[in-house]
């Protein structure tokens, strides 16, 4: 009751105050789920995933883009790129104000690129590898200067990925234990309200956003509960109203989606692709053999896996590249794995590696590892488990906590076959040529080439890509890429996961972008 | 007894508790070195992968690539000045995350303290009046009952009813994060919060004081300086509350403060299920990133509480039972 009453008080207030002409109510309070509570607020040292879900809202980035991954203006009204491709020019908007009121300018960009993304943040390091110098001649320009094309920089400018931060604050002494890590300053749509540790993150309006009119929402409050079935019924009673990202379990999504108070949009995740897929080791036996890595790839059913264990949340994954880049031309499929006699080609592929059945009908055994990122993993352990033992080649399962199975998996390599979830991310140059490029055999380093296999053919098809700025020919490079590394399968690919999220159909327009829950929320209202 | 005795005797106490914590924070220190992984690689982790520079940096930023040794005499040089360290993970003092928890955990005890106590001896004293009768077993089956339900059960099945079904209260969280209450309606709304996870948490310990305090009571009743005190013409009622209650408060009293580290323990998952800001949910979470230095305040603020609780349980004693003296 009393909510209602303030909501409306809310409302009331805000038609007031503001009369533009515009066909959204203005107000409201959305709550938000987010899981598990990010340690920090600062994505620009952190890509942990919950940061980006608050500090998106925070903070804007120099380009947004549409769900076919087309850049879109943001903070950069326009940008060209030079017909070497060796440079990038932005045209800043002149009328941005950071939450302190202070002006946005090309100093911002050129200390955020250069002193903290590039040096700090975990892919910014990679993804401004080859930007040797940001040059603002002046206020409203700045010139991104590289050593080699970079083309892919361009899709990794969102604020999500490369947040922009006013210099005169983040400037100030240690960006790695800076005093703002906590109580983030930036230009977005929303300015950071308070944390309350273990309970919520408010965030108010900014009533300052350069984009006039914008946000709707007067508030946006992030909770944080640790229980599945708690989030749920938070979610199921109203008292929160959009959870994604895997904060709802897959099971509890279906429920939820027939509830005719929420829906559920699996829209939200092409600049995330995240693939499910199994990863080899290859460096030994009988893994070590291309024959044997295929006939596990044929040997798991993908279909059943996304039926009972993810419910029906993804589709089959036809290779290394995510079909969310179909849109840009650079997806290709790969092997089909997915056969209907899957099973006689897997049986036969082991019989010509020299793994025939022995007396009690089974090849060989091996132990698989699971991610340990929670109770669908373990079913899809299971479901393997099972299929393997069709094709002779029997499992034992393994599960332990995330810092113990990261170390096993990419610095110390013990393991034969463990399941692994990547992301695809923005482009392939981010988040698929870690996973089997020469250059990222690198122990120590998570979620980069743990198979250890790779190839002087596909290193070089990658290094190509890279820096190819047409993508008609960037899309027949990966299309060669792509058939290569299925034939080795260093990796069996096994789904695309499309996160549910779950929204409150009070609230519209929540998912607009790409990348979903990590939006900046600006255009979200009430019905 | 004198008060000054009293006094210096609790200073006496709380000397001897140094050494107690400070092996605590040692033993901890060590147990932990012995697990795989580390918060470099949880923060990479998290990050969705991240270059070995990256993580090179990480760790010499954490001071993890010196030897354990001298890891473990910079934290005790540091705790010495109650400089509990910065939690990188976390971005923030360690102290300072503490603090922000410790009201909520202490809120979430004394309640659970107050009501499973209450009603626990409560429940016993009356079984033991009632013993034998249908009265008496319906506490007793009750309580085991209540004794063997999981708590995580206990807490859905309320959040079920209560919230979804009546609507009676918020289904978690301790405060509207829509309204965001002031003064006496902040009150108000966090006790409204407060009502599920209490019950849940004390139902359990309500359950096991309820059956220690009627085995105490009738333990009690049967002793000889009963039987004096009925030969001497006291009244039944007299002689239970005057000097059977008293005595079998005694054990009550004593397994509610070595309850209170169980309390800590058990309130993680009651701090789960109900989204409470409390120190137990902190050290789930740091124990699953490896972020030591969070943990180990966390190990070395429950130490001082559960040997505070237990200090001012012993001051109790006193209080129920003047034959007991200090010292």
């Amino acid at each position: 009751m009393n909510r209602r009453i303030v909501l409306a008080l809310a409302l009331a207030t805000t038609a007031l105050s503001s009369l533009p002409a515009m066909a959204q109510k203005s107000g409201g309070t959305l709550v938000q789920i987010t899981q598990p509570e990010p340690p920090n607020l600062a994505p620009y040292i952190s890509t942990s995933a919950p940061i980006g879900q608050v500090t998106a809202k925070v903070f804007d980035g120099l380009l947004e883009y549409g769900f076919d991954l087309k850049p879109k203006p943001s903070l950069a009204e326009s940008f060209e790129v030079a017909p070497d491709g060796k440079a990038i020019t932005f045209k800043l908007r002149k009328d941005v104000k950071f939450h302190d009121g202070k002006p946005f300018t090309s100093a911002d960009v050129q200390f955020t690129i250069m002193e903290v993304l590039k040096k700090n943040h975990p892919r910014g390091i990679a993804t401004f590898r080859d930007v040797t110098a940001v040059e603002t001649p002046d206020a409203h320009t700045a010139i991104l200067r590289l050593a080699i094309p970079a083309p892919y920089i361009l899709k990794a400018l969102s604020s999500y990925e490369s947040p922009m931060l006013p210099k005169h604050v983040y400037g100030q002494g240690d960006i790695k234990t800076h005093a703002n890590a906590n109580t983030p300053i930036g230009s977005g749509p929303f300015k950071f309200g308070e944390w309350r540790r273990g309970e919520f993150v408010r965030l108010d309006k900014n009533p300052s956003y350069w984009r006039a009119g914008l946000p709707y929402l007067d508030r946006i409050v992030v909770r944080f509960i640790a229980d599945a079935s708690t989030r749920t019924a938070v979610l199921e009673k109203g008292e929160a109203h959009v959870a994604g990202l895997g904060a709802v379990p897959y099971n509890d999504a279906k429920k939820l989606a027939l509830r005719p108070n929420i829906e559920v949009s699996t829209k939200g995740t092409e600049m995330i692709s995240p693939i499910v897929e199994l990863l080899f080791n290859t460096k030994q036996a009988p893994f070590d053999n291309p024959k044997v890595r295929q006939a596990i790839s044929y040997a798991v059913d993908r279909k059943f896996v996304i039926e009972n264990v993810w419910f029906g949340f993804g589709k089959p994954a036809m290779g290394i590249i995510s079909s969310n880049f179909q849109p840009s031309g650079l997806f290709a499929p790969g092997i089909d794995f997915t056969v209907a006699d899957r099973i006689e080609r897997a049986n036969k592929l082991l019989d010509e590696a020299g793994f025939p059945r022995k007396a009690d009908g089974t090849r060989f055994e091996f132990t698989h590892d699971i991610t340990p990122y929670g109770e669908e993993w373990q079913r899809f352990g299971e479901t393997v488990q099972q299929n393997l033992a069709q094709i002779g080649v029997k499992a034992t399962l393994r599960y332990e906590d995330l810092p113990k199975w990261l170390k096993r998996t990419y610095t110390d390599y013990d393991f034969a076959i463990t399941s692994n979830f990547l992301f695809n991310l923005a482009d392939p140059v981010l988040g698929v040529h870690r996973g089997v490029h020469s250059d990222r055999i690198r122990p120590g380093t998570v979620f980069v080439n743990g198979s250890r296999w790779s190839s002087p053919e596909t290193d070089a098809l990658m290094d190509k890509a890279a820096v190819e700025t047409n993508d008609a020919t960037r899309g027949k490079l990966y299309a060669e890429f792509v058939q290569r590394v299925s034939e080795a399968s260093p990796v069996a690919y096994i789904l695309e996961v499309q996160f549910p999220t779950v929204i409150n159909k009070q609230f519209k327009n929540v998912i607009d972008t790409p990348l979903g829950i990590y939006g900046n929320f600006a255009t979200v209202h009430r019905q | 007894m004198k008060s000054g005795s009293l006094g210096s005797y609790i200073v006496r106490r709380l000397l001897q508790t140094i050494p107690v914590i400070l092996g605590v924070v040692v033993v901890n220190f060590l147990l932990l070195q012995l697990a795989p992984g580390d918060l470099a690689t949880v923060l990479a982790g998290e990050a969705g992968g991240a270059p070995k520079e990256y993580i090179d940096q990480l760790r010499a930023r954490f001071g993890h690539d010196q030897p354990v040794y001298v890891q473990l005499f910079n934290y005790i040089k540091n705790l010495l000045v109650l400089d509990l360290g910065y939690s990188f993970r976390q971005s923030a003092p360690v102290l300072e995350l503490l603090l922000m928890r410790l009201g909520p955990t202490l809120l979430l005890m004394g309640s659970t303290l107050v009501v499973s106590l209450g009603l626990g001896v409560l429940m016993g004293l009356l079984a033991a009046l009632w013993v034998r009768t249908w009265k008496d077993h319906v506490i007793s089956v009750a309580a085991v009952i209540v004794y063997a339900t999981p708590l995580f059960w206990v807490g859905l099945m309320l959040v079920l009813v209560f919230s979804i079904w009546l609507d009676w209260f918020p289904t978690s969280g301790m405060e509207n994060v829509v309204a965001f209450h002031e003064g006496w309606n902040r009150v108000v709304d966090i006790a409204h919060h407060l009502v599920l996870p209490t019950i849940t948490l004390s139902l359990f310990y309500l359950a096991l004081y309820a059956r220690l305090m009627r085995a105490s009571m009738l333990e009690q009743r049967g002793l000889d300086y009963v039987t004096t005190a009925r030969a001497k013409g006291q009244t039944d009622r007299k002689i239970t509350t005057r000097h059977v209650f008293r005595n079998a408060l005694l054990p009550v009293v004593t397994m509610a403060g070595v309850q209170t580290g169980g309390l800590l323990g058990g309130s993680v998952v009651v701090e789960a299920i109900f989204a409470w800001p409390g120190l137990g949910q902190l050290a789930y979470q740091s124990l699953f990133a490896r972020d030591y230095n969070l943990l180990l305040g966390i190990f070395f603020m429950s130490a001082v509480l559960v040997v505070i609780v237990n200090l001012i349980v012993d001051v109790i004693y006193v209080f129920l039972d003047p034959r007991i003296r200090i010292g």
